[in-house]
């Protein structure tokens, strides 16, 4: 055990013990042993399979019909067919659009909200802050009846602002969540510093705890876009017109019209899941501190 | 709102020390006033678009709404619910649906076990099974249908391992359809949840490992009797996350491998509030249908808390 202790002393910075990680032997600390051996093949096997529906839209995409079905040969035929059927342009557009609008007002609001809570005191603080927080319950479905027909009356559907909108409020009780318990580990002496210096407490907020709130602000930024991009029941509800479609949407009304080619589906599958795939590359350690820190607090 | 009546009323004031009082009051005013501006615009946006639709909601349920008209019906609305042979069928599913909830828990359990082993490139393995988190449903489901057709990899493997007669389209028959979706809604789950019990281990302190070992303990015993209470917490975000996308977040997945088939085979709650409202044109059914399943959601996670909390 104590060699195992060793390897987590130098494996992982999370896991910080007593001795410090001699830095030349770490590769020799990894233990050979069968037991390794067999958790190690078990892990590629499992990477495999879950990189297996990558792989394989990557492979097909590069086929035609045919080649898809005998499963001989490569193409790029199909890649043109999906630029001919599928305005992706737009709706990559649109998508961008979709998800850029909402981040921004949802880390406007839910960080204003989560540093009220942590830092200010309020009257009924405790019941608005049930009120927001408990939305987190409310499955989508449980609203998005009334929703959609609130907003068909104000003309708010097949409008970017509909979708905005909703988006947003969906994503703003986990938002002001992390962003509250963000703020709440915060020493209060820093603010207390600013308003002794003369700023107000919206100074305060601005120009004190926002600054230092960045990462907080990533993480929730991050969380988003991968929720917004990859959604289709309120895109598909709120944003009908082929000309607003996001590419999501776009790819699943392709799909289901059962008229175009699986490789072709295949290379709008590539083209849709990439900008959050990049956005996963860049940004993978923002997304599991979004993740866990529900379960943290 | 509530909290919009309580910024008028002004704190107490005492006789004794007034002029220090009277500024520290100054001073909490304009801090009660200050929270109260910025929690405004998200009070706002979620009462406008999430509390008031939910009494909405409650309130058409007990209508024949049909989006535009509606005539109070009363409760009974949920009486004749009850007696749909349908909508049992529905429920059905996504009893279905819950049985896979343990092993969207534990499979990435074990996985984050392994992983916590850091054995020899285990930072690659993370990202690597993380990564399905990132790809949206649309496509997960699209790539799905074609590994459970017939000619697809699940057959091949069948056929590989000399099981030839359990050769079919999987999507074709309604709970060799549900098994898909429900195996497809585990594929996804195992990334989240593998970060989750993967940080839940980190916390633990290597010490208590040493001391359970020196009493004895070997891998597996130190894996039961130490990691697995300290998760506890864990295993209880978990859990809600896991039961929020099963039951909340299916609809994508669905829409694409099934659209809900054959017949009701995989239509779950979540589908079946979207198929009455916008398919049939029935507002009222699918409102009262998302009611009842916000109800049965409220009541996993009350019936979780218990558990957890009896076992303390």
């Amino acid at each position: 055990m104590a060699a195992e202790r060793e390897r987590i002393v130098g494996g992982d910075s999370a896991s910080v013990g007593p001795q410090a990680p001699s830095a030349g032997s770490r590769r020799a600390r990894f233990r050979v042993d069968r037991v390794s051996v067999i958790l190690f093949i078990v892990m590629v096997v499992c990477s495999g399979v879950m990189l297996y529906p990558f792989g394989f839209m990557i492979v097909n995409s590069f086929r035609t019909e045919n080649q898809f079905l005998t499963g001989v040969g490569f193409s790029a035929a199909s890649w043109g067919v999906l630029f001919k059927d599928l305005p992706v342009g737009v709706e990559l557009l649109n998508s961008a659009l979709v998800c850029t609008a909402a981040i921004l007002l949802i880390l406007a609001w839910s960080s204003a909200a989560g540093f009220a809570f942590a830092k200010l005191k309020f009257r009924r603080q405790g019941v608005v802050f049930i009120a927001i927080i408990g939305c987190l319950m409310v499955p989508v479905q449980s609203i998005i009846i009334p929703e959609y027909v609130n907003l068909a009356n104000v003309h708010l559907v097949n409008n970017y602002l509909g979708a905005i909108l909703v988006y947003a409020a969906l994503g703003t009780p986990f938002a002001t969540f992390l962003m509250t318990v963000f703020f709440r580990g915060l020493p209060d002496e820093l603010i207390e510093a600013g308003l002794c210096d003369g700023v107000s407490y919206p100074g305060a907020f601005l120009r004190i705890a926002v600054p230092m709130a960045m990462p907080a602000l990533a993480t929730v930024a991050v969380l988003q876009f991968i929720q917004i991009w990859d959604d289709l029941l309120i895109g598909l509800l709120f944003l009908q017109e082929p000309t607003n479609r996001t590419i999501t949407v776009g790819l699943a009304v392709l799909s289901s019209g059962n008229v175009v080619s699986v490789p072709a589906l295949m290379a709008g599958s590539v083209v849709s899941a990439l900008p959050a795939v990049v956005v996963y590359l860049f940004f993978q350690r923002y997304l599991v501190r979004g993740l866990t820190m529900g379960a943290v607090r | 709102m509530a909290a919009g009546q309580g910024a008028s009323a002004s704190p107490p004031v005492t006789t004794s020390g007034r002029r220090r009082k009277h500024h520290r009051s100054g001073l909490e005013r304009s801090r009660s006033r200050a929270g109260l501006v910025l929690v405004l615009p998200a009070l706002v946006v979620v009462g406008a678009l999430l509390i008031y639709p939910i009494g909405e909601a409650v309130y058409y349920s007990m209508t024949n709404w049909d989006g535009i008209t509606s005539q109070w019906v009363g409760p009974s609305t949920y009486v004749t619910l009850f007696q749909n042979p349908l909508f049992w069928r529905v429920l059905q599913n996504n009893g279905l649906l819950l049985l896979s909830v343990p092993i969207a828990i534990l499979v990435p359990l074990g996985i984050a076990a392994i992983l916590h082993e850091h054995l020899w490139g285990w930072r690659f393995f993370r990202s690597v099974i993380f990564f399905p988190t990132a790809i949206s449903w649309v496509v997960i489901g699209m790539v799905a249908v074609r590994v459970f057709a017939t000619g697809g990899p699940i057959n091949a493997l069948l056929g590989g391992l000399g099981l030839k007669f359990l050769q079919i389209d999987y999507l074709e028959f309604p709970y060799s359809a549900m098994a898909a979706v429900d195996l497809t809604f585990v594929f996804s789950m195992v990334g989240t949840n593998m970060i989750i019990f993967l940080t839940g281990m980190s916390t633990i302190d290597p010490a208590i490992y040493e001391a359970a070992k020196l009493d004895g303990a070997g891998r597996v015993a130190a894996f039961r009797l130490v990691t697995m209470p300290l998760l506890k917490r864990y295993f209880q975000f978990s859990f809600v996350i896991t039961v929020i996308t099963a039951f909340g977040a299916l609809f994508s997945l669905i829409f694409i491998m099934t659209g809900g088939g054959p017949g009701y085979g995989t239509t779950t709650l979540e589908f079946f509030v979207y198929q009455q409202a916008f398919s049939e044109g029935l507002f009222g059914t699918g409102a009262m249908l998302g009611v009842v399943l916000f109800v049965i959601m409220f009541g996993l996670f009350l019936v979780q808390a218990r558990l957890l909390r009896g076992e303390n």
